[in-house]
Formats: C-alpha cells, structure tokens, sequence
C-alpha cells in the first residue's frame, strides 16, 4: 500500500468525530466502534490494554461525566501502510476538576476503505517526579 | 528559599484524599472560603490551598503556615504517583456517607498513603462528608466505628455543603500534627521531614517571591467548585 496524500484531513477528521462522541456521557461507550476486537491496543496513562471488549471496559470505568476539551494542535503523518499516525495535544476539564494539559497519540490503520484504530496512547501531561 | 521571607513558625503541608466525588474540594473551598488564595499548578495537576493559624500550646504561641493540597481531579485518570505524597505532615482522608464505595474504598487510600508517608503510621483523620444529607445516608455509624478501631483513626462527621465540622476536622489534624511535632526529638522520621519542609522548595512552592505574593492577594474570589449540594 501507498502513502495516503489525504493524511492530514483524515487526521483532523478522526479527532473531531472521535472526541464528539467521547466527551457526550451518552455516547461514550460507542467510542468502542472506532477499535478492532482483538487487534487494537490502547495505552490509557500507562495502563496496557488490548481488544475493543477491554477497552470499553476501560471507557466505562472513568468516573466523570461531562468533558469539555480544547485541541490545541493535531499533528498527523501517513504511514507506509497506508495508514495514519495521529498526535494530538490538547486540555480538558472533567466535570469541575481543574482543567488538565493531555497528550494522545493514534494509529489508524486502514482497512478496506475505511480505518480502525490500531494504537492509542493516552497521558496527561503532568510533571511531577 | 531564604529565612528572610519566613514569618511562621511552622509550615504544615496536608493531604485531602480520597476518592472522586465525595467532596473534597468543596470541604476545602468551604475551609478557606473567600478569605484565602487557591493555586493551580497545572504542570504537576496539584491545587493547593493556604492558611494562616495560631495554635497555642503548652503556653506557647506558634504561627503556622498550612497548606492543604487536593487532587484536583487527577486520581480520575490514573493512581497518585508517590510525588504527590511527599512531604505530606497529615493527611484528610474523606468519604460520602451517601456513597457505600467510597467508605469501602478508604481502606485501599489508608494502604495507599501509609507506603507513600513519611512513616507507615502518619497522622490521619477520617472525614465522612455530606452529613446533612440524612435521608440518601448509607453508611452506618457502626460501619465507621469498626473501621476506626480497626485503623486507630480519629472520625468527625463533616458537611462541606453547610459547614458543619469542617473546620473542626481540620484543627484536629492540626492538633494531632503539632502533637508530634512538639514531640519531634524522639522521633527521627518525622524531624527529618520538618527539616526538609523548613528549608523548601519542592515542585510546588515556586519562587520565594510567590508564596509572600500569596498572601496579599487574600482578597480574590475563590471560584466554588464541584459542589452541586449547595
């Protein structure tokens, strides 16, 4: 497969529908279609977790309800496979908690004219070692 | 950190812990309200609250600097890592008498906090929060008091909603923590970390400048944060 020129739109379109159905309460356990049943990983603030079944289990274990976020920047490159690497810096606030700098970064992988999310890296940035 | 800008005779850095939900930062809104000034330090995730005391004993007068850090939301995501502990004199480990989880989940914050402490018997004072809300009340009296015996922790009854006791809880880790600190020389543990919190700074304090900055800002709002209580 080839590089995909649409990489950057791609990236900024995934963000944008992944994070609108995370951060509505309502929604958020369907985040768990954008990942593969057993060929996913996700890596939530160093905690290793792999298959869409544990995943959604990781999603609904979060306390919060609401999120409000603010993307900072989306930086995305295509991948030799014809995929997409994301990385997204951004903030949100959970419900009235103090609003937290994050980092996460995807891996879209493509298949069959569509993509799955195959890697998905998640911290917040804090610094305090 | 010089002497010059010292004007206390103790500086006291405390805990809220406990889990998402039960109150903790409105308690500490509520201690503090409108009279002190509350930091964010976004870089670590850690809000710290501060106060001014005198606490009088065995005819002495002290000064005393306390600072109170909370979470501020950060135990949602992962664990506390152990820099969040450190240098913590006492600690205020609360729970929703409304949330049966939250009571059964303070034996795993008491393990948590007894490996990160100073010492594995630090000062601790139980807080069950929300005690205006007698009719949603699920944790019972003799539930509380077989964990206190069972931990040898001292229990109060708080509502940050109203009020009630919050400042109490507070003075009775106070109490509690310049106990040890009056008796301090035949304890090497604990006169290691006084030394270490006199001479300053750790991540949090920031610049000397700061923390006197700090104080004569007493007069901006404190913005009331997760409580839908009141």
């Amino acid at each position: 497969m080839s590089l995909n020129p649409q990489y950057e739109d791609i990236g900024k379109g995934f963000v944008q529908q992944y994070y609108a159905i995370f951060d509505d309460p309502a929604n958020r356990a369907n985040v768990v279609n954008f990942y593969s049943a057993t060929d996913s990983f996700m890596t939530f603030e160093g905690h290793q977790i792999q298959g869409a079944p544990k995943i959604l289990e990781k999603v609904q274990s979060l306390s919060f309800q609401k999120i409000t976020r603010v993307i900072t920047t989306v930086d995305s490159q295509p991948t030799f496979d014809g995929g997409v690497l994301i990385n997204v810096l951004g903030r949100l606030q959970t419900d009235e908690d103090q609003p937290h700098a994050y980092i996460q970064t995807f891996v879209l992988k493509p298949v069959g004219g569509s993509f799955f999310v195959q890697h998905d890296i998640f911290r917040l940035s804090l610094h305090d070692v | 950190m010089t002497g010059a800008n010292i004007d206390y005779d103790y500086l006291l850095k405390f805990l809220v812990l406990g889990d998402s939900g039960v109150g903790k930062t409105c308690l500490l809104y509520q201690y503090t309200d409108g009279r002190f000034h509350t930091q964010f330090i976004s870089t670590v995730g850690i809000d710290f609250r501060e106060k001014r005391l005198l606490y009088n004993s065995r005819g002495r007068r002290h000064r005393i600097h306390l600072q109170i850090w909370d979470t501020a939301g950060q135990e949602r995501f992962r664990s506390l890592t152990t820099a969040f502990y450190r240098d913590a004199m006492g600690f205020l480990l609360i729970f929703d008498l409304t949330s049966e989880k939250s009571f059964l989940e303070t034996a795993n914050w008491l393990s948590q906090l007894r490996t990160h402490a100073y010492s594995e018997d630090p000062d601790v004072v139980l807080c069950g929060n929300k005690c205006d809300l007698l009719q949603l009340r699920v944790v019972s009296r003799d539930q509380v008091a077989a964990l206190c015996r069972r931990y040898r922790l001292p229990y109060i009854e708080t509502s940050a909603c109203t009020g009630a006791n919050v400042k109490e809880a507070v003075e009775l880790l106070v109490g509690r923590v310049m106990e040890r600190i009056e008796n301090a020389a035949c304890n090497r543990e604990f006169s290691l970390l006084l030394t270490q919190s006199r001479c300053l700074p750790n991540i949090a304090y920031g610049q000397p400048e700061d923390l006197v900055r700090l104080h004569d800002r007493r007069e901006e709002p404190c913005s009331r944060r997760n409580c839908r209580n009141c």
